[in-house]
């Protein structure tokens, strides 16, 4: 400690007045931006994902026939953008998104700082609330920072290729209608996402076991499909196969896909395997809402229920 | 050290002794089939630097987290500045501050920005009060290093000032010499005998007991998550009416007093030194009964217990068994 020790005039009467003080959830929402601006991490997965949505356009500037083809068939060629863009950003977006809950929630377990902040009289639901609002703004400056660039790279592409954005008046009403649900279906993986991530890591308890049992969930998801064929072949039961409708992974991978307009080519849309059965836009959808109801029901008990014993 | 205006108005104006700002009644949690805190009825004053003492397992982390509504209770009921912390915990606690165990940081953030982050919580804290508690635990100066660069020492004095930063009435510390050097010791209990003399009240858990005897006012000791006593120090230190004597031919001596019926708990201590009741309580009455056998006394006087010794006898040399 210091040699000498002195309370100054200012720290007394500066002080927030204890007696008025109550828990802010602005203030706890600003708390939580500062701990993820000040983590090194966050700039670079965010650099990085930039990195990954401008590479798609860069490819294509190689393709030796992409003029004819954008001067064949411009509105083709338009949705592929927009589709393998917003594909891209679904994907990419998710272990960043997956990261920051994480660690935004377990590190508060792991270091120990959740008694910290829980002994100011902050709600244990309120501080939830307050991260996953957070994560939730986070997602949402990513996707429209995102769109952003990937409409200026799509008309980089198009002067650089083509020399014009004539492309761009083959553009129609169901494009636009189609892009919208596009954007919402990465919208809502993005939620399902970070709520997964946020039940997981409630669960666990600890940043290292809700990073590594959030970031494996939709391998683990996607990948599982293997295993369901081969139990289909192995067993000739169909019931396997029913049962991938069911999972998360492939029903946002199928989302996009099962909502577009007819108009939009598949090759737009489609980058990782859906359920091995037919699936409606509006199964997926139920499917995602259920998910995420639990994944929701599940952060909320355990924080509210559980003793604080970190 | 400075007493400035305001703080000796406060210490001047704030009301002590009386008011009751932390109370327990009958608290107990229980974890399956063991009782961890055990019907705990404890009371702290306002202005007291209160010492909440007991071996490891006694139950006084336990209890703290039970106040600072981080653990529920499963029975009784904890009161801070008047109000029951189960149903008016987001109006109480702004007006605590703890550190619980060992400080609890964000390692990847400078001290200031540990303190903004944990300020925010409240609505934000002027920077002129930050640069206040950094001032007062002599951390200024690196306040913009990150903390996992810190000592042990630093880390400590780091949650001590997170816990001082909205400026509470009652401070709630676990252990706070952790880690600190001896010269880091001694401003913290100088820091914390000011802090009483503002008005606010400390509650320390502690294991020091020579620190605990030095500035603590009163102390509750706990024991298998039951309370073993609660004193000031003064008293429990006081002994039991025992007399210390210094004599020749002691054994001689204890052979004598042990013979009489006010004698009987009578001995020696490892120096030879006789330890001994006195009739009716009075050490005069001892002198004349020893000089009378011929037995004079180089010195004699009442035995004060150290607080080790207290504490050990309370509470089994300190293993937790029940006495």
């Amino acid at each position: 400690m210091s040699a000498t020790l002195t309370v100054s005039p200012a720290a007394a009467s500066t002080a927030t007045n204890p007696h008025t003080a109550r828990p802010s959830f602005i203030g706890l929402v600003r708390g939580e931006f500062l701990k993820v601006s000040r983590q090194l991490t966050t700039w670079l997965m965010l650099l990085a994902l930039a990195g990954v949505v401008v590479l798609p356009f860069l490819i294509a500037l190689t393709v030796g026939n992409l003029k004819a083809d954008i001067q064949a068939e411009p509105l083709a060629d338009l949705y592929r953008f927009m589709g393998q863009g917003l594909t891209i950003l679904r994907v990419f977006s998710g272990p960043v998104l997956i990261i920051v809950t994480a660690r935004l929630i377990g590190m508060e377990y792991s270091s120990g700082t959740i008694r910290v902040l829980l002994g100011r009289g902050v709600g244990r639901i309120q501080l939830l609330a307050a991260k996953l609002l957070t994560v939730f703004l986070i997602a949402a400056a990513i996707l429209a920072a995102g769109m952003l660039l990937e409409y200026a790279l799509s008309l980089f592409v198009l002067r650089a290729v083509t020399g014009n954005l004539d492309a761009l008046k083959a553009i129609n009403g169901t494009f636009w209608a189609d892009t919208r649900v596009y954007v919402a279906t990465v919208a809502i993986s993005m939620a399902v996402t970070i709520l997964m991530a946020a039940a997981i890591t409630v669960v666990a308890r600890s940043l290292a076991g809700g990073l590594s049992a959030s970031i494996a969930w939709f391998p683990a998801d996607n990948i599982g499909l293997v295993f369901f064929i081969l139990a289909n072949l192995l067993t000739k039961s169909d019931f396997w196969l029913l049962v991938t409708g069911d999972l998360l992974g492939p029903n946002l991978n199928a989302m996009p896909r099962a909502l577009l307009s007819a108009q939009a080519p598949g090759s737009a849309t489609r980058v990782l395997e859906g359920p091995l059965v037919p699936v409606d836009g509006g199964h997926t959808l139920l499917v995602s809402a259920i998910y995420a109801a639990i994944f929701l029901a599940v952060a909320v008990v355990l924080t509210w229920r559980r003793d604080v014993k970190e | 050290m400075t007493a400035t205006a305001p703080a000796a108005h406060r210490a001047a104006t704030a009301p002590r002794g009386d008011e009751i700002v932390l109370r327990t009644r009958d608290l107990t949690k229980q974890y399956g089939k063991r009782l961890a805190v055990d019907r705990l009825n404890i009371e702290v004053r306002r202005g007291e630097i209160f010492g909440f003492l007991g071996p490891n397992g006694a139950g006084k982390t336990t209890t703290i987290r039970m106040a600072l509504g981080l653990i529920a209770p499963t029975s009784g009921s904890v009161e801070i500045l008047g109000g029951d912390i189960a149903t008016h915990r987001a109006t109480i606690l702004p007006r605590v501050g703890a550190l619980v165990e060992t400080p609890a940081l964000y390692l990847y953030m400078s001290g200031r920005d540990n303190l903004r982050a944990v300020a925010a919580v409240l609505g934000g804290v002027p920077e002129a009060r930050m640069d206040a508690v950094l001032d007062l635990v002599g951390l200024r100066a690196r306040a913009r290093d990150r903390v996992k660069t810190y000592s042990l020492g630093m880390k400590q004095r780091l949650g001590v000032a997170i816990a001082l930063l909205q400026d509470p009435d009652l401070l709630v510390l676990d252990e706070p010499a952790n880690g600190l050097d001896p010269a880091g010791i001694v401003e913290m209990r100088d820091l914390l005998r000011r802090l009483a003399a503002e008005g606010k009240t400390v509650f320390i858990s502690s294991h020091v007991l020579t620190e605990v005897r030095q500035i603590c006012t009163r102390v509750a000791i706990v024991n298998l998550g039951r309370l073993v006593t609660e004193s000031t120090v003064e008293d429990l230190v006081r002994g039991s009416g025992d007399f210390t004597v210094t004599v020749e031919r002691a054994a001689d001596a204890l052979a004598l007093v042990r013979a009489q019926p006010w004698g009987r708990g009578a001995r020696l201590d490892g120096d030879g030194t006789l330890i001994t009741p006195a009739p009716n309580n009075r050490g005069r009455e001892l002198t004349r009964f020893l000089v009378d056998a011929g037995f004079v006394p180089d010195s004699l006087a009442p035995r004060a217990q150290d607080l080790e010794e207290v504490f050990l006898r309370l509470t089994d040399n300190g293993n937790g068994v029940a006495k």
